[in-house]
């Protein structure tokens, strides 16, 4: 008998019928804020990341689709000169895992905002806030957690003390993990190496809260990151004003992880019990203009494949 | 009315156990005495909410990461071999040992490089890799997973990439130490959803197990 690999999991009849119903759930909420589906292709052309589902086709190199937001770019760029400003999407993408484990093909929802005016940034944060806390309660999902944090709170120290990229994604990838010892050791011999260690400190202590962001002042860049801490607050306190019941908004300054894609607030949805975050995005400015075009974008994505998980383990929750 | 099941704490089994379970004794974590001496491999502890869960270092982060143990302690030489995703909250600083490349008595770390066909004996095979291609070594790594040092002493290899702690080991096989990859010590480490989505639940148990067991440099 042929042995099934678990990486490309295939989903029997109830999997099946749940995702169907929360992607039509989605779809039609996205759908009613303005949101038009595009659909890229399955196929992407010269996959640089090793992490991709990588096979030739005739004698070029291909991957199954890794990413929406890249593969919904590529496609923008080549045939839009002014770009549409509300997208939608739904599918698999394919990556390999962190947890060998876990699924390589995980079915993803999600939406993009585009902006040519840099003014109009603000507003279109505001909007993909306001349709990501609706998530929880159009899934059922109680007691849910929406973290905020902010990658340039890590991101500009290193930059201001001129900490090379590679060593600084490092940094963050393990401060990302709130092991403050790991970057005391990437950091050995570095004039920085106190101040950031300082610094990394006041982001992995917390207190939650408006605390937080006071705690912040302390730190050896407090100056530096004022406009930050200032837009955090901001956001927090707009969010704030919006959150549905049921759920709460967290500020998370140690979440690092995306710090070297994301260019502002980042948001990540959290469920009890689950693996991992059934929904994140954030604005992520620098993705357009590396492809040529000077558009703002932002969006977020649903883990379908992670609500499935939870709710394997939670029966009767969803 | 559905009852609380217990938190799983993964603790780990062999070098780090010893100093561990002593440090746990007269605290809400301390383990059943009677199930300790049993066989029994899940371990009520003194708080009723609690459960440890004995394993080996090696399996360990896969229990952490999967989200069956929200916590666990684990060797940071294990971490180094097992790239899955968790969260590494403190370095508890005691089971301190040296990662270091080891060879047969008068050989010097020249004398390896020049090999034509250098062969290294480890258990650590992805720390190991990561040092040769860092010095720009090429060796063939040859997997042990015990009594490693025995591969320079019988010929399977020409040298060892082992933990060194006191150094008697080394020196009953006639090997000495030719320089230091790395330092490995017992870390804290929790399941990244269980700590992200259940602050108010597992904060306080990290933050007590850290007090508990961390030792001051």
């Amino acid at each position: 008998m042929p042995t099934h690999t678990p990486s490309f999991p295939d989903l029997l009849f109830d999997d099946a019928a749940r995702l169907r119903r929360w992607e039509t759930l989605l779809m039609t909420h996205l759908g009613a804020a303005g949101y038009r589906e595009l659909l890229p292709s399955l196929v992407m052309r010269n996959p640089d990341n090793p992490s991709t589902v990588r096979f030739f086709d005739g004698d070029q190199l291909v991957a199954l689709r890794w990413d929406f937001t890249e593969a919904l770019a590529r496609t923008l760029v080549r045939r839009f000169q002014e770009p549409p400003s509300r997208l939608s999407y739904a599918g698999p993408v394919f990556r390999r895992p962190a947890n060998s484990w876990d699924p390589v093909e995980r079915i993803e929802v999600g939406c993009e905002r585009i902006q040519v005016d840099r003014a109009e940034r603000s507003e279109a944060d505001r909007e993909l806030a306001q349709l990501l806390m609706a998530v929880p309660a159009l899934l059922g999902l109680e007691g849910c957690l929406l973290h905020l944090g902010h990658g340039a709170l890590l991101r500009r120290p290193l930059e201001a003390e001129g900490i090379p990229a590679d060593l600084g994604l490092e940094v963050a990838r393990v401060l990302d993990r709130r092991a403050i010892h790991r970057a005391a050791e990437l950091l050995e011999g570095l004039p920085a190496r106190a101040r950031l260690l300082a610094h990394a400190e006041v982001l992995l202590s917390g207190p939650d809260g408006p605390g937080c962001l006071a705690a912040l002042a302390h730190s050896p860049y407090g100056s530096l990151l004022e406009a930050e801490a200032e837009q955090l607050a901001r956001v927090c306190a707009g969010l704030a004003g919006h959150l549905p019941p049921g759920l709460t908004l967290r500020l998370d300054l140690g979440d690092l992880r995306g710090m070297g894609y994301y260019t502002g607030p980042t948001l990540r949805l959290w469920a009890p019990g689950a693996q991992r975050e059934l929904a994140a995005g954030g604005r992520y400015d620098g993705l357009y203009p590396d492809l040529g075009r000077p558009w703002f974008a932002a969006g977020f994505c649903v883990r379908l494949t992670t609500l499935l998980e939870l709710a394997q383990t939670k029966e009767g929750a969803l | 009315m559905n009852a609380v099941k217990p938190l799983l704490i993964a603790l780990p089994k062999g070098r780090l156990e010893e100093e561990l379970l002593p440090r746990l004794r007269g605290t809400a974590f301390e383990l059943d005495a009677r199930a300790l001496k049993s066989r029994r491999l899940r371990i009520p502890m003194a708080d009723p909410g609690l459960e440890a869960i004995l394993l080996k270092g090696a399996d360990l982060p896969r229990y952490v990461a999967g989200g069956v143990a929200a916590l666990g302690v684990v060797g940071s030489d294990i971490l180094d071999e097992c790239p899955v995703e968790l969260m590494e909250l403190s370095d508890l600083n005691f089971g301190v040992c040296r990662l270091s490349l080891c060879a047969p008595d008068h050989t010097s770390l020249e004398q390896l490089k020049a090999r034509p066909h250098l062969r290294i004996a480890t258990k650590f095979l992805g720390a190991t890799g990561r040092w040769l291609r860092a010095q720009g070594i090429t060796a063939e790594l040859v997997p042990l997973q015990s009594s490693v040092e025995l591969a320079p002493v019988l010929g399977l290899a020409d040298a060892i990439v082992d933990l060194v702690q006191s150094g008697k080991t080394l020196l009953a096989h006639h090997l000495v130490e030719l320089t230091q990859l790395g330092k490995a010590s017992a870390r804290l480490v929790a399941c990244r959803g269980l700590f992200l989505s259940e602050p108010e639940r597992i904060g306080p148990l990290a933050r007590g197990l850290t007090g508990l067991l961390r030792v001051p440099e």
